[in-house]
């Protein structure tokens, strides 16, 4: 198994937010997470990647216990956070934003390769290199946002709510890219407000409610989006 | 206005726009990374000049060495076979009795003023990063640290005041019948070139790059990876380099004493503000309008009325601009 949190509890200052969340993701697996806001998805992915502590439980990558550990060495072993709301360096350039994405030694050889992968996946950005990031639309602060994820050679990518606030044509490019990036065999853990978009891009889906993991779908094949609508809302009767 | 005085304005213009440019540079560069304000940099302005003095003037180092020199020479033949080692040796310390010149004193100064400023971000700053109130706080612990320095240099070095040596020796150059002085010349010409590297280490240095990430926003560059710990206190170094620079040029044109750097400070304080809190570009071109300002209020009115133009200005700016000249958007 790749990537496990065992009864994960966290949150900010007296408040807990995660209570006791357990899941897990295996090698090439892309995992969608949904369920109403403030219930904990962000919090998650914000204590996976060292920005807020856990307070108990544990996170395993690799079979290793890296909760707590400094953000940049859960970087450094490549678990690539993609924050929400195109969270940039905005007064630098997408060359630069790039830049600073493989700013991890472990990327170095492969840095212009890895700026190759970017620009096939989103012409535009290349189109933009010498743009500061705070002048670009929301749809491409946001690819630049997973592009400055991808310069740092993810073997677990958390994308934070990828799709939100984007018209419906750019969430349909995004959602291709993101698809693109998963065929590449790229392990994922996608959070997202739309369960369309997770559905067409990942094989499992976790609801999660209040600090914890309430609903697992094995497989998403096999079921369909009036259940997914049932577990968002509750039976219609 | 003659054409006299309006070259001496625009060249004092320029010197005081250098000072105030390379300690501002410094100032901005902290607010905008570990959004503190430092108030003792002045401080480290006064520890550049005392430490490029230490080595390169006869009174400094080179004094405190004589004795050593003396009586190795005098002790070289009880010594034997080591004495062919002494000998030399004494002989050579006594022969630096001028002081190593400013080819040394220069680098140490650096040296000097970075190691000071690594410290007081150890023992000043770090303790209270990351808890409520810190700016605050680090106000009090800085103006605290300032007084120290001040004192303890006054201890060590006495209360007699000090001059560097000139870095160009000569008679001033003649600019339409407007004398100025070499020293004046080389800072005009230095300065804007430490700027110059300045933006080639922020713009095209890995470390640069990150230092300016953290300015800009340090939650994702905890995300890519970078050390944020560690680009705080070498911003506090890169910014204290600048400061000991400005008091090495600061010290050959005025006496050193322990409280030089804090007149500076005060107009640097008002150059950051007036160029926009955080932004260079906007600390360097307002460094230079202020140093502009300065030169022409001293000439029109008094050099005692210089302050009370200044501020007025800076007044007026913050009314219609209240992000500074080239403050941007917060980010």
């Amino acid at each position: 198994m790749l990537f496990q949190v065992e009864e994960l509890v966290s949150g900010y200052g007296k408040i807990d937010v995660l209570r006791s969340l357990s899941l897990h993701v295996d090698e090439g697996e892309h995992v969608g997470l949904f369920g109403p806001n403030g219930h904990g998805k962000t919090t998650l992915l914000r204590t996976v990647s060292g920005l807020i502590r856990a307070k108990a439980g544990k996170i395993r990558f690799r079979g290793q216990d890296i909760s707590n550990l400094d953000a940049r060495l859960i970087v450094e072993r490549g678990l690539i956070h993609v924050p929400q709301g195109n969270q940039l360096f905005p007064q630098m350039t997408v060359r630069e934003n790039l830049t600073l994405g493989a700013y991890v030694r472990r990327t170095d050889r492969q840095k212009s390769a890895n700026f190759e992968k970017v620009f096939a996946l989103f012409p535009r950005l290349k189109e933009r290199l010498s743009q500061q990031a705070r002048t670009l639309s929301g749809g491409e602060r946001q690819m630049l946002s997973i592009g400055v994820g991808l310069m740092g050679m993810p073997e677990l990518l958390l994308l934070d709510e990828p799709s939100v606030g984007l018209a419906p044509l750019i969430k349909e490019e995004l959602a291709r890219a993101i698809a693109e990036i998963a065929a590449t065999g790229v392990t994922m853990i996608v959070v997202d407000q739309d369960v369309e978009l997770l559905l067409g891009i990942c094989d499992r889906l976790y609801l999660i409610e209040k600090g914890r993991v309430s609903l697992e779908t094995a497989d998403v094949a096999q079921i369909d989006q009036a259940e997914i609508l049932e577990m968002y809302f509750g039976k219609v009767s | 206005m003659t054409l006299e005085a309006l070259v001496a304005i625009i060249a004092g213009g320029l010197v005081s726009g250098s000072l105030y440019a390379l300690m501002a540079s410094g100032l901005s560069l902290v607010w905008g990374t570990v959004r503190m304000f430092n108030f003792a940099h002045g401080a480290l302005v006064m520890v550049g000049a005392y430490s490029a003095w230490y080595v390169s003037n006869r009174g400094g180092i080179a004094k405190a060495l004589q004795p050593i020199g003396k009586s190795l020479v005098a002790n070289s033949e009880e010594a034997g076979a080591l004495g062919a080692l002494l000998l030399p040796l004494g002989e050579w310390i006594l022969s630096i009795k001028g002081g190593f010149g400013l080819l040394l004193g220069v680098p140490f100064a650096i040296f000097c003023s970075g190691l000071v400023g690594y410290i007081m971000y150890l023992l000043l700053v770090k303790p209270f990063v990351g808890k409520p109130g810190a700016d605050l706080v680090v106000i009090i612990t800085t103006i605290a640290g300032a007084s120290f320095m001040q004192n303890g240099v006054q201890v060590l070095f006495g209360p007699r005041y000090k001059q560097l040596d000139r870095i160009l020796k000569g008679p001033p150059l003649q600019i339409m019948e407007t004398a100025i002085g070499l020293q004046e010349v080389l800072i005009i010409i230095l300065t804007p070139v430490t700027l110059l590297l300045l933006h080639l280490f922020l713009k095209h240095s890995k470390l640069g790059l990150a230092i300016r990430a953290v300015a800009q926003n340090d939650d994702f560059a905890h995300l890519v990876g970078i050390n944020v710990s560690q680009i705080y206190p070498l911003t506090f170094i890169v910014s204290s380099i600048l400061a000991g620079l400005c008091g090495v040029m600061l010290g050959g044109l005025f006496f050193i004493l322990p409280t030089m750097g804090a007149q500076e400070l005060l107009f640097a304080f008002v150059v950051v503000v007036f160029g926009g809190l955080g932004s260079l570009p906007g600390t360097i071109v307002g460094a230079y309008v202020i140093g502009f300002i300065r030169e022409s209020s001293a000439y029109v009115f008094s050099l005692y009325w210089a302050p009370v133009v200044l501020f007025a200005t800076l007044i007026l700016v913050l009314i219609f601009r209240p992000r500074g000249l080239m403050g941007g958007e917060e980010s």
